[in-house]
């Protein structure tokens, strides 16, 4: 017996039981169905947080000042002996052979005013790299220059909600603002970016490195981003940046290099994790799914002992008997699992278009494992009542009424 | 039978007994010596638990002796796997039931393909025999009836055609006129016969003499033994 009839076989059977058979069905659908949206959510999760810290870049070396023995987070306040300064940033530039761009920042919070209207707003002193290297950039205007930095111009370049904000929808470029009460022109503004992790990054203003020293009173750096050639070389940058610092800093090593990736990683691993529990318990709801379809096997090897019998008596051999009754349960699973995978994505589509909020990512290995689970749950699940369909001797069997 | 004798017989058991293990072994039956030639129409007569049903279980390679030695073709069937006795039922025994037996949710034509499916005929030769095997019992308008919509005359004419499919050595028949109406069961006893006549070997089971006497030769059975005519006659009486 070939196996396409096993199958029309099976078909067969499951179609004269419509009803049992969409109801068996449906357990495994479910299974299916939450594998495939649990794990959506787990990994959308994931690539909502990959995208907020998609714009730091996986390149950036992050120096702080002051050195802290704990690794990741921030330094600790008051941990600070020497500043980071312009220099440090000039010797990483001029050095730094594996950098593809060295950014100083300072940073302060300061008033921002356009005729009547005020914001107090994040304003960072930065070079014109700032904009390749931390990959945001004007939308009009232009951005920071050498000669702004140099001649210590009151220029700025507003974000975009700060110049929403001042302006409203008038033109802003070319107008002048009061930071902290000094004039300043605007001659850019930025392109959006969006929330990041609860922060606004368009709700910053930009004015050169030197003039945010002047207006802040201050020559130490809040920190220096620097962006690595070749994402491959990160590790010896990281160590390239820190004999660099270490030497001008007369050797001491006060100040901290983090890298952007590392911190992340163990992110990601948390919640890689997430996912897999979240699979995890959804696969369980399969497994149940899978009891379901024993549970119905073995009423319908009861319910046909007298066909099986028939079977049998005619020529059928156990190997037959079992095969026929093990793609039934294994077709029913696989059915069952197909409409679950429809279902899941399905779900999930629906679920991002009117919960744009939750964010919904399905995988296509999530997919590929959910059926195939379903199948072999199917074969699992299926084996014990086939064997004993198999088993049955055809003269009990045919007796059997 | 002069002349059946003078072949090989197709069905040879010598001593065969049958004891069915329990609490109380039951004993189906004991020490039957049967031969049965190519041609023969043999009809088993006995009262029901005579043991006349486990020897047709016996004979249809449904259940093995516990002694003895059966043989079909020459072939011992004592030491067979359960799945070369399912080949050789396949190949060598059709089988007509009481009941008949049929797949109720199947056409009579699927019915019938049933052994072949197992023979692993394929599909277009398996209707195309299905098909002539009904048509040798007169029922091919029926074909594609679902073989619950059928009276139980048509049911058992399709149970034959079954039986026929696979060009068995043997049609064994067990009380097969036993649920059917006086005129249904002339006219399957007429197939029988007419069956016998062109070559078919046929074993009846059955406990109505007038049904056996359209066999060729009778062999009686009480409390799994062959016996004699006359003390049949005597113990039945």
């Amino acid at each position: 017996m070939n196996p396409m009839e096993f199958f029309t076989v099976a078909f067969d059977a499951l179609r004269t039981n419509r009803l049992r058979s969409a109801l068996t069905m449906l357990g495994v659908i479910i299974g299916v169905a939450a594998v495939i949206l649990l794990v959506s959510l787990g990994q959308g999760t994931k690539n909502y947080v990959e995208e907020q810290f998609a714009g730091l870049g996986a390149n950036i070396l992050i120096v702080t000042p002051g050195k802290i023995e704990t690794r990741g987070g921030p330094p600790v306040i008051g941990a600070t002996r020497h500043k980071l300064t312009l220099d440090d940033a000039r010797i990483l530039e001029k050095k730094g052979y594996l950098f593809g761009g060295v950014a100083p920042v300072v940073f302060g919070t300061a008033e921002v005013r356009s005729g009547a209207r005020s914001r107090n707003v994040s304003t960072l002193g930065v070079t014109p790299e700032f904009s390749p290297v931390r990959n945001i950039h004007v939308e009009v205007g232009n951005f920071v220059t050498d000669s702004d930095v140099d001649a210590k111009r009151r220029v700025c370049i507003l974000g975009r909600t700060v110049k929403r904000e001042l302006f409203g929808n008038a033109n802003a470029l070319g107008q002048v603002v009061k930071i902290s009460g000094a004039r300043f022109r605007v001659m850019g503004i930025m392109e959006r970016k969006g929330v990041s992790l609860g922060f606004d990054i368009d709700d910053i203003v930009f004015i050169p490195v030197r003039t945010a020293m002047d207006i802040f009173d201050t020559d130490a750096l809040f920190e220096i981003l620097i962006s690595v050639r070749n994402k491959n070389d990160i590790d010896s940058g990281k160590e390239l940046a820190r004999s660099l610092l270490f030497k001008n800093h007369n050797r001491h090593e006060d100040f901290t290099i983090t890298n952007q990736a590392a911190m992340l990683s163990s992110l990601y691993t948390i919640l890689d994790t997430l996912t897999y529990v979240l699979g995890g318990i959804a696969a369980i709801s399969l497994l149940v799914g899978g009891i379901g379809i024993m549970n119905i096997m073995l009423v319908t090897v009861k319910e046909r002992t007298n066909e099986i019998g028939i079977r049998k008596a005619v020529g059928a051999r156990n190997r037959d008997i079992l095969l026929q009754f093990l793609l039934e349960a294994t077709t029913l699973s696989a059915a069952g699992g197909l409409c679950g995978v429809l279902t899941g994505m399905l779900g999930a589509g629906a679920i991002r278009l009117l919960v744009p909020k939750i964010p919904m990512e399905v995988p296509p290995w999530a997919v590929v494992l959910a059926f195939t689970f379903s199948v072999f749950v199917g074969i699992f699940f299926g084996v014990y009542p086939a064997r004993k369909a198999a088993a049955l001797h055809p003269i009990e069997a045919l007796r059997y009424e | 039978m002069g002349s059946a004798a003078a072949s090989e017989p197709l069905l040879l058991l010598r001593g065969v007994g049958k004891v069915y293990e329990g609490e109380q072994p039951v004993v189906g039956l004991a020490d039957v010596d049967l031969d049965i030639f190519p041609g023969d129409f043999l009809a088993v007569m006995g009262p029901s638990g005579s043991g006349k049903s486990t020897l047709m279980n016996i004979l249809g390679c449904l259940d093995v002796p516990t002694s003895g030695t059966y043989e079909i073709k020459g072939v011992p069937v004592t030491t067979l796997s359960p799945e070369a006795l399912a080949a050789l039922r396949n190949r060598e025994i059709g089988f007509i039931f009481q009941v008949f037996h049929l797949l109720p949710r199947y056409t009579a034509l699927r019915n019938v393909e049933l052994p072949l499916l197992y023979a692993g005929v394929g599909r277009e030769e398996r209707a195309r025999r299905a098909l002539e095997a009904l048509q040798a019992v007169g029922i091919e308008d029926r074909k594609n009836h679902l073989s619950n919509q059928l009276s139980g005359g048509q049911k058992q004419k399709v149970a034959i055609a079954r039986a026929l499919v696979n060009r068995p050595s043997l049609l064994l028949a067990d009380e097969p006129t036993g649920n059917l109406d006086s005129k249904s069961g002339e006219e399957l006893l007429a197939i029988l016969t007419q069956l016998n006549a062109e070559g078919a070997t046929i074993v009846l089971v059955t406990h109505d003499l007038a049904i056996a006497r359209n066999a060729r030769r009778i062999v009686h059975i009480i409390d799994g033994r062959l016996v004699t005519s006359e003390e049949y006659r005597e113990r039945r009486g």
